[in-house]
């Protein structure tokens, strides 16, 4: 983890002025990405367009916070799929049962991720390295077959059936395909700064500081665990926001939104980016969701396409897309300066 | 693929637009040598666990497109088939399905998914307004239930309700005959067994009142092993067993369970037996089970039905399943209903489909039948037999009546609030 | 839930010995897989991911074997020794360039290999579900053992199953082979210092846990039908034994293989729509209580 890691940790440490600097350029870049975002529907009349930016939505804050986890606190998480489903499942059924506004039932389902998070996550953080892995991994199954036996509720292997009602608000009809995209992208990307600032935060820095050395930051006074257990429950509610959009895309909710398949494709799409930037999951997510589509279209063989794809990121290159072109970029500007 | 998706690219999407201008000059002359062909969308299941689902309904699918392109195709225009893989997870069934309408330009859809993944592209079809044939989910609800229903999307597979009428009325008059008044099921946990396995107990308490089910077992969809299911059912020593396991599941079954010798010990009552891909698999096929007829081509026993069936051996040289035959009846619906109303609109086939009457191989009396209020296939093959371990696997049928199909039909219906 | 179904078993010999027995041939076909998983953690300290497509070729090959000589001792051979080349292959060739580097990119290559191994199942035999078939032998009628039921093919398994547990275990206690071993596994640099050859001994290792695996998929495939995927639910059953029994510990695994089994077998009876989730319960338990598993040590 450590080796995979450097970059960050050379970045200064305590320079407010930098820092303030730094987050009005994080603010004022979020605000040109949305801006882009949101007019492509402008220019291109392509709905399949608008479905994979949603897609990418969804599956971007969720590989990002898992990020949060994996790359900057080196908690490797089996089990965060595990928000993703509960996401889905809780604003899923919150509309369902209650015809409350949408942005109520977000609100409520962020909480009930947090208060889920919370008490998992007070378990789970104390255990360190693999055995942290398992036992998310062991709570992500066991809500999943929580779903799948409570049928009553949850509706069983079927899902969420009958569509989720979307109820216009504040003259926005999340029904409408260009609203929904809309939507999900101002998500994405508030979704995206705030995570910026968890990770650019003081409170970021103790979190690497944790995954380089837990007993180093505990000489120095840092309750490990309290922020462990801080940055998986702030982890879970981005995911849970993941899941919620894509319940908003499929109308519904399904047990495998909260299978395991679903952590490991996260970690794959870390690992596809790169884990040592803050986008490289986001471009790990659209690497991923390309490298999906197009396989599957032309193939009934995926398996093996993507197998061998994974084996060139592990094997050939060793690392993320995104920290291979930056150490790239970095060592052609090195060796520009000698010259 | 990515012609769409970055603003990058937006070259080539001009390019392409070029050549479309390009290729509505040279319409005309094209049009008259062949019609455009219309695309068929059909998301389902070609890898993992299920694979065969996607293989046999694809194999059937485009054994049937090929006659129907050669009689003209859709009001002329040819069908071409795109066939996706969804790996069985529904939100990349839902996300195929759009795909292949907005990205791909399928007009018609024909969801060969199986439970979940059926329930996604149902709302695909909600939100698109395209017609949509599911072909492979049985649950009832898709169907029955009138908050799921829309005008655009149809059904010709079977439904759980008329197999359990039929399996529970034949169970009965078995049960009467031989005095078994101690049930157990043993049925796979999901949505489709424990509906199917509890409308099968309704009715064979009804018809056969004194019946009493003293075990229930339900073991995980894709468990590898049931030897603690099997062993249960022969501590409680029941006089018959049901069970709605189906495919792998049902001959690993079988498999464990002839080795506790628990054929001999029980009437068993398998719904799924008499398909193919069961039959054909287990080594050891005890003798006598009952199961209802899937998909075999000596039920209906006419040589329409044979023929098919050898059509489909031939060509890819095993037997049809279950989802082969209902996967044919979508195709040859919409051929049917693309003729009677000469058209190979979406919204004009929906209408002409609706009630529509078709010859079939696969019809108790040579016809299957759209149901108007509903949408679903009715009129189909269904009746239960005993196996014996070799070919013809089911030498008699006992057909089962739609007209009672029907009456208890429109009673459960009620009982459930559908209607 | 139906807790008098449970207690009445309890309460009766008969169904306590069934019960019990389906318990053992569930945990001891598992013990075989998690036992490769274990050993190749506790000396590569890799959490072979893709263990559960040994017992899927395991099987595969067992039914090949078994349709071309109808032999079946020849289709168990087989299914181990060609799991167990496939192994050391995939250890020599692929997971050996991944051993410096992070535990996520090991689960990586693993991965692959899990979706590649299924393809190449599908390719070779086709995506439809198979059946080897119980051999003529075996087709017997059931022996009752004090009012319970157990067939004799099982207690072959079970036979099987517990020579591989205690071949093992003295095998890694007594042998001058399971001294290098555990040297290898304690500290590799220093075993290999000493002049040993440690990439053949990670390289046997692997092989010896596909090979467990392989026979374990072997004696499965005349009871179990066969697909491509089918390692799958295997995998994460003997990964919840591992975790329960303790990573690298072989005691563990035989003992978190026999729980895992009992729960299931009566879990069945008690819990009939929960006895996967009992499962995954009882795993949160032993890791929230002790973190390392049941035998497991905080070296591991």
């Amino acid at each position: 983890m450590t080796e995979l890691q450097a970059a960050p940790r050379g970045k200064p440490l305590n320079l407010p002025r930098l820092e303030t600097r730094a987050r009005y350029r994080d603010a004022l870049t979020a605000i040109v990405a949305f801006v882009v975002l949101a007019s492509l529907p402008l220019f291109f009349d392509s709905k399949a367009l608008l479905d994979f930016v949603i897609r990418c939505s969804a599956f971007g804050l969720f590989a990002t916070s898992l990020n949060l986890l994996v790359g900057y606190t080196g908690m490797i998480s089996f089990g965060h799929g595990m928000f993703f489903g509960l996401g889905a499942y809780s604003f899923g059924l919150i509309m369902q049962k209650t015809g409350v506004p949408i942005p109520v039932a977000f609100i409520a389902t962020l909480v009930l991720s947090a208060v889920a998070a919370a008490v998992i996550g007070a378990i789970c953080v104390r255990l360190k390295e693999i055995y942290f892995a398992f036992v998310t991994l062991a709570f992500q199954m066991l809500i999943h077959s929580t779903i799948l036996s409570w049928v009553s509720l949850t509706g069983g292997d079927q899902g969420l059936r009958g569509g989720i009602p979307r109820p216009v608000f504040l003259g926005i009809d999340l029904g409408n395909q260009v609203h929904l995209y809309v939507a999900s992208c101002a998500l994405l990307v508030i979704g995206l700064l705030l995570m910026r600032q968890i990770a650019q935060s003081p409170f970021g820095y103790t979190l690497r500081m944790i995954r380089d050395n837990a007993a180093r930051a505990s000489f120095v006074g840092i309750d490990v665990w309290r922020a462990k257990l801080t940055i998986f429950v702030l982890a879970a509610l981005f995911a849970s926001t993941g899941g919620v959009i894509m319940s908003l895309f499929v109308s519904g909710a399904y047990p495998e939104f909260a299978y395991w398949t679903i952590s490991g494709e996260g970690i794959f799409i870390n690992m596809l980016g790169g884990v040592t930037t803050f986008l490289g999951p986001m471009l790990g997510t659209v690497l991923f969701l390309i490298l999906n589509d197009t396989v599957t279209r032309f193939t009934e063989y995926h398996g093996i396409v993507l197998g061998i794809v994974i084996l060139f990121f592990a094997i050939g290159l060793r690392k993320g897309l995104m920290d291979f072109a930056i150490e790239w970029y970095a060592a052609r500007r090195g060796r520009g300066e000698q010259a | 693929m990515t012609r769409t998706r970055k603003p990058g690219i937006s070259r080539r999407s001009s390019l392409a637009l070029m050549g479309a201008g390009l290729a509505t000059l040279a319409a005309p002359w094209a049009a008259r040598a062949q019609a455009k062909a219309i695309k068929v969308g059909m998301p389902t299941i070609l890898s993992g666990r299920v694979a065969q689902l996607g293989t046999s309904s694809r194999n059937a699918v485009l054994l049937e497109v090929e006659r129907v392109n050669a009689t003209g195709g859709l009001a002329g225009r040819p069908i071409e088939m795109v066939i996706r893989d969804s790996k069985g997870q529904p939100q990349e069934a839902a996300r195929v399905a759009r795909e292949l309408v907005n990205t791909d330009g399928c007009e018609l859809l024909i969801d060969a998914e199986a439970s979940s993944g059926a329930f996604a592209v149902h709302e695909v079809a909600r939100d698109l307004g395209v017609l949509c044939i599911h072909t492979n989910s049985e649950t009832s609800s898709l169907t029955a239930d009138p908050k799921q229903r829309i005008p655009n999307a149809f059904r010709t597979a079977r439904q759980g309700v008329h197999d359990s009428i039929v399996g529970g009325s034949y169970a009965a008059s078995i049960a009467k005959a031989k005095g078994l008044k101690k049930w157990a099921t043993c049925s796979p946990d999901y949505a489709y067994g424990r509906d199917t396995t509890g409308e099968f107990v309704l009715y064979l308490k009804r018809f056969a009142p004194d019946v009493e089910i003293i075990s229930e077992s339900w073991p995980k969809l894709f468990q590898p092993d049931y030897t603690e299911v099997v062993t249960k059912v022969l501590q409680a020593r029941p006089q018959a067993l049901y069970t709605c396991l189906w495919g792998g599941d049902l001959t690993s079954y079988i498999d464990q369970a002839n080795i506790y010798a628990l054929f001999g010990q029980m009437e068993v009552f398998a719904v799924n037996m008499a398909d193919y891909t069961a039959l054909t698999v287990v080594k050891n096929l005890p003798k006598g089970i009952h199961s209802g007829n899937r998909y075999i081509k000596t039920y209906p026993s006419t040589p329409e039905n044979a023929a098919w069936g050898d059509a489909y051996k031939a060509k890819y040289g095993e037997y049809p399943t279950n989802w082969s035959w209902e996967n044919a009846t979508a195709i040859m619906l919409l051929a049917e209903a693309s003729k009677k109303a000469n058209s190979a609109d979406g919204k004009k086939i929906a209408e002409a489909m609706r009630g529509l009457t078709i010859k079939s191989p696969f019809g108790t009396d040579g016809t299957v039948t759209m149901r108007a209020d509903d949408q679903t296939l009715v009129g189909y093959a269904i009746g239960w037999g005993t196996t014996i371990p070799q070919e013809p696997y089911v030498p008699e049928v006992k057909p089962g009546d739609w007209k009672t199909i029907f009456e208890l039909e429109a009673e459960w219906k009620k009982s459930n609030g559908y209607s | 839930m139906d807790l008098n179904a449970l207690i009445a078993c309890l309460a009766s010999s008969a169904c306590l010995v069934t019960q019990t027995t389906s318990g053992l041939i569930i945990g001891m076909l598992l013990f075989l897989v998690a036992v490769g998983l274990t050993l190749i953690f506790g000396v590569l300290k890799v959490v072979n991911f893709s263990h559960g497509a040994f017992y899927m070729f395991g099987a595969y090959f067992a039914m090949t074997t078994y349709q071309i000589t109808g032999s079946f001792a020849a289709a168990m051979l087989c299914g181990a020794a060609g799991t167990a080349i496939l192994g050391l292959i995939f250890e020599r060739v692929f997971m050996s360039r991944v051993y410096g580097a992070d535990v996520l990119m090991q689960l990586l290559v693993c991965y692959a290999f899990v979706l590649i191994f299924d393809d190449v199942v599908r390719m070779v035999w086709g995506p439809e579900f198979k059946s080897m078939g119980m051999p003529t032998a075996f087709q017997v009628m059931p022996l009752f053992i004090a009012g319970g039921v157990v067939p004799p093919y099982y207690l072959l398994l079970i036979g099987v199953a517990l020579v591989a547990a205690i071949v093992l275990g003295a095998g890694l206690s007594r042998t001058r082979i399971g001294k290098v071993v555990r040297a290898a596994a304690h500290n590799p640099s220093m075993t290999s210092a000493l002049g040993i050859n440690t990439g053949l001994i990670y390289g046997g290792v692997f092989a010896l846990g596909g090979m467990l695996a392989g026979l374990a998929g072997a004696l499965a495939a005349p009871v179990r039908s066969l697909t491509p995927g089918m390692g799958f639910s295997v995998l994460i059953e003997s990964f919840i034994v591992t975790v329960i029994g303790g990573m690298g510990s072989i005691l563990g695994a035989l003992i978190g293989a026999l729980l895992i089994g009992l729960i299931r077998s009566f879990g069945s009876l008690g819990f009939p729509l929960f006895t996967e989730g009992l499962m995954y319960l009882f795993m949160v338990i032993v890791l929230v209580s002790r973190p390392t598993g049941l035998f497991g040590k905080e070296v591991a």
